[in-house]
């Protein structure tokens, strides 16, 4: 054993280019797929984190009342009673919010830009000024003017707004009157990409009031924990409290396999009728159930590219195994000649496989390891179009040692596959036939 | 005492859609110890006949008798291990393994089949053989950095080195210069009166016949001469 693999090994270094092109093209096949796998492993993690940012919480309750004409009303106006949930249900919490918000028409100077505008408490909110970053003006501004708001940078264009200018907003209020107020423009955020034009951002107290809500009443409660692994075990058990205590709608997974959990549970609430407010529970994950396939469709076309890949490199190694064989003809009669079995000349080929494959899969896995710590050095900054996939503005990349594993089996098994046959023909030749060939 | 004993073997080898019977009823015996040539012209058979003594290749009909074992009806397996443990072979164009340096192409049919002998004494036999065919230096050496005798000299070694009844050599001059080809073959000959291994070796070299106890001329597949020689004779109590 130890013979055939020190001949395999040495055979592999007599024609160094060969080998150096079979190898190559296995690090490559390995090389592209661990970058794939990389990518999408952190995928979830950063697109998660990013979202959590944006809409300011892991898990969130809702409140829903039915206005006189059966309208559904949002509002959350027993603070008291959700907030001690929080308690009851001992969550890490890092931050909670409470905010409100419309979607309404912003107005200067004849132009016009739908607009969702968020209330927030910014004194409360430390988690949004670590989030937005401001082009011109300052988040101080904002509590100071109580009719101030921060617009993208991309909305201010649109409607030709400078900070301190005035514009009308048109919206509905909470139980969808038609309602006008005034707005300031205080800051301008840098664009957020993808998601340019999601939020504008004013104060709550004046939102409310356009709302035609009390000032200590909110929509939605944005909660945030600890760290983003604990919100379905944290969400199971604040909605356990909250059964019990209030009022809820049965809550629905992303992995109840019903499309959209947070859509399904939205339509619900138009078909029933209740007495007062009823709340609603869902999180960051059901909101981004959608990310989750994203994600399989990565791994699983990575996984095809690395099967098609080696499709091709296979039938490369079967057709350099047989211009092996043939040159090594007269080596494997002679060594069959001397008394080495059949299995043990199949072995020598394929141990040569194997150290190839071996070989040319730890060059990938290096290769991969330098290019993505050469992506993740790039700061691409927070401000990309793509920076709902960056973490702190740099691509990140995260590997599941036993997906790498499976990765260099697969490879090593259909190398081994592929010098198979070659290898078996090698073995069954006539010690005389390869003697005799003359080449 | 037969170590080697053919009956009616013929061989017949497919060429496109005809055949060519390359041997056509050969039989003879061999004596332990002997130094057997083969000779013919070209095309006579001497190759088909050492690789039908060697069991590299299998006869169309009769029988083959190695050791005084009848080899028709072994496995592969079996006819492997025969010619591991009884036979030894030299090849006309040296045949060594490349990667290996002489004194691993030398041990590597130890390696090969069950080990008995422990490391040292393994060892001293390597360093012995690599002595006797004047080879020390070159030990550590790669074949293709040794001229064609002093390869033929290792293939020498390594056909001994499993302590082999038998030593199969066909043409081992062939791809040697004369001189270099006859101290070849007094080489071999000297092995073969030290070690009382059994030679056998083709050519269609005359004068590397001279010195054979046992002569087997073919012609178109048949043996046309079979007889053992003054040598064999005259060296002393091996006659038949
Ligand atoms: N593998 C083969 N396929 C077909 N014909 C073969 C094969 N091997 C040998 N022969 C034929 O068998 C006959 C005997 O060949 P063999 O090689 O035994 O002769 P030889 O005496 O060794 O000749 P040489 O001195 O040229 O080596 C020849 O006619 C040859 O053409
Ligand atoms: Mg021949």
């Amino acid at each position: 054993m130890k013979t055939v693999m020190t001949i395999a090994l040495r055979n592999l270094s007599r024609q160094k280019k060969r080998s150096f092109l079979l190898g190559g093209a296995i690090a490559f096949g390995i090389m592209i797929v661990t970058i794939i796998n990389g990518f999408s492993g952190s995928f979830v993690e950063n697109v998660s984190e990013n979202f959590s940012q944006l809409l300011a919480g892991h898990i969130f309750i809702d409140g829903v009342e039915k206005s006189a004409s059966g309208k559904d009303v949002s509002i959350i106006r027993d603070d008291a009673a959700v907030s001690a949930l929080l308690l009851d249900a001992k969550l890490p919490v890092k931050y909670v919010n409470r905010r409100s918000s419309f979607n309404g028409t912003l107005i200067f100077e004849g132009k016009k830009v739908l607009q969702d505008v968020v209330g927030v408490d910014l004194g409360n909110e430390k988690f949004l000024k670590d989030r937005l970053v401001l082009q011109s003006g300052s988040f101080e501004s904002l509590p100071k003017d109580r009719q101030g708001v921060i617009l993208s940078a991309d909305i201010a264009r649109k409607l030709n707004v400078q900070i301190g200018d005035r514009m009308l907003v048109q919206l509905k209020t909470a139980t969808g009157q038609q309602n006008v107020g005034e707005f300031t423009l205080e800051a301008m955020s840098v664009n957020p990409g993808l998601l340019g034009s999601l939020s504008a951002y004013a104060n709550k107290d004046y939102v409310n009031e356009l709302l035609n809500i009390a000032p200590n009443e909110y929509q939605q409660m944005g909660i945030i924990l600890d760290s983003i692994n604990q919100i379905d075990p944290a969400a199971d058990r604040l909605y356990a409290a909250m059964k019990t205590k209030l009022n809820t709608f049965e809550r629905k997974k992303a992995d109840s396999g019903q499309g959209n959990p947070l859509a399904a549970m939205m339509k619900q609430s138009k078909t029933e009728t209740w007495q007062g407010t009823k709340y609603r529970l869902y999180t960051l994950n059901d909101i981004l159930a959608q990310v989750q396939q994203i994600v399989n469709a990565l791994n699983i076309a990575s996984l095809v590219i690395l099967v098609v890949l080696f499709l091709i490199i296979m039938v490369g190694i079967t057709n350099t195994f047989r211009m092996i064989m043939f040159e090594r003809i007269k080596e494997i009669g002679t060594m069959r000649a001397v008394g080495m079995q059949k299995n043990e000349v199949r072995d020598l080929f394929l141990w040569e496989a194997l150290f190839l494959a071996i070989g040319g899969a730890l060059a990938g896995l290096v290769a991969a390891s330098i290019i993505m710590g050469a992506l993740s050095l790039i700061n691409i900054g927070m401000n990309s179009p793509v920076f709902i996939l960056l973490k702190n503005g740099h691509l990140t990349f995260k590997l599941i040692p036993w997906q790498v594993l499976a990765n260099v089996a697969i490879i090593a098994l259909l190398t081994l596959l592929a010098a198979l046959f070659p290898a078996r023909n090698a073995a069954n030749l006539s010690p005389a036939a390869a003697l005799g060939t003359t080449k | 005492m037969t170590i080697v004993k053919l009956e009616n073997v013929r061989k017949i080898y497919p060429l496109g859609k005809t055949e060519v019977e390359a041997l056509k009823g050969v039989g003879f015996e061999i004596e332990k110890g002997d130094f057997i040539s083969i000779a013919g012209p070209s095309g006579s058979g001497k190759s088909t006949i050492l690789n039908m003594i060697g069991c590299i290749d299998t006869p169309t009909s009769g029988a083959v008798e190695i050791d005084g074992r009848a080899t028709g009806g072994l496995s592969d397996k079996e006819i492997t291990k025969l010619r591991h443990d009884v036979i030894g072979f030299i090849f006309q164009s040296f045949n060594l393994i490349p990667v290996l340096d002489i004194y691993e192409n030398i041990e590597f049919p130890l390696l090969l089949g069950k080990q008995t002998q422990n490391k040292k004494e393994k060892q001293e036999w390597i360093d012995y053989l690599i002595a006797e065919v004047g080879l020390t230096q070159w030990k550590n050496h790669r074949p293709n950095e040794l001229s064609g005798g002093q390869r033929q000299r290792v293939a020498i070694a390594r056909a001994l080195v499993t302590k082999p009844r038998i030593v199969l050599a066909d043409e081992p001059t062939a791809n040697l210069d004369s001189k270099t080809g006859e101290a070849i073959i007094e080489l071999m000959k000297k092995i073969n009166r030290e070690m009382e291994t059994t030679f056998i070796f083709s050519t269609h070299d005359f004068k590397i016949v001279g010195i054979a106890d046992h002569v087997i001329q073919l012609k178109d597949g048949e043996v046309i001469e079979n007889r053992r020689t003054e040598n064999a004779r005259s060296d002393g109590g091996k006659n038949a």
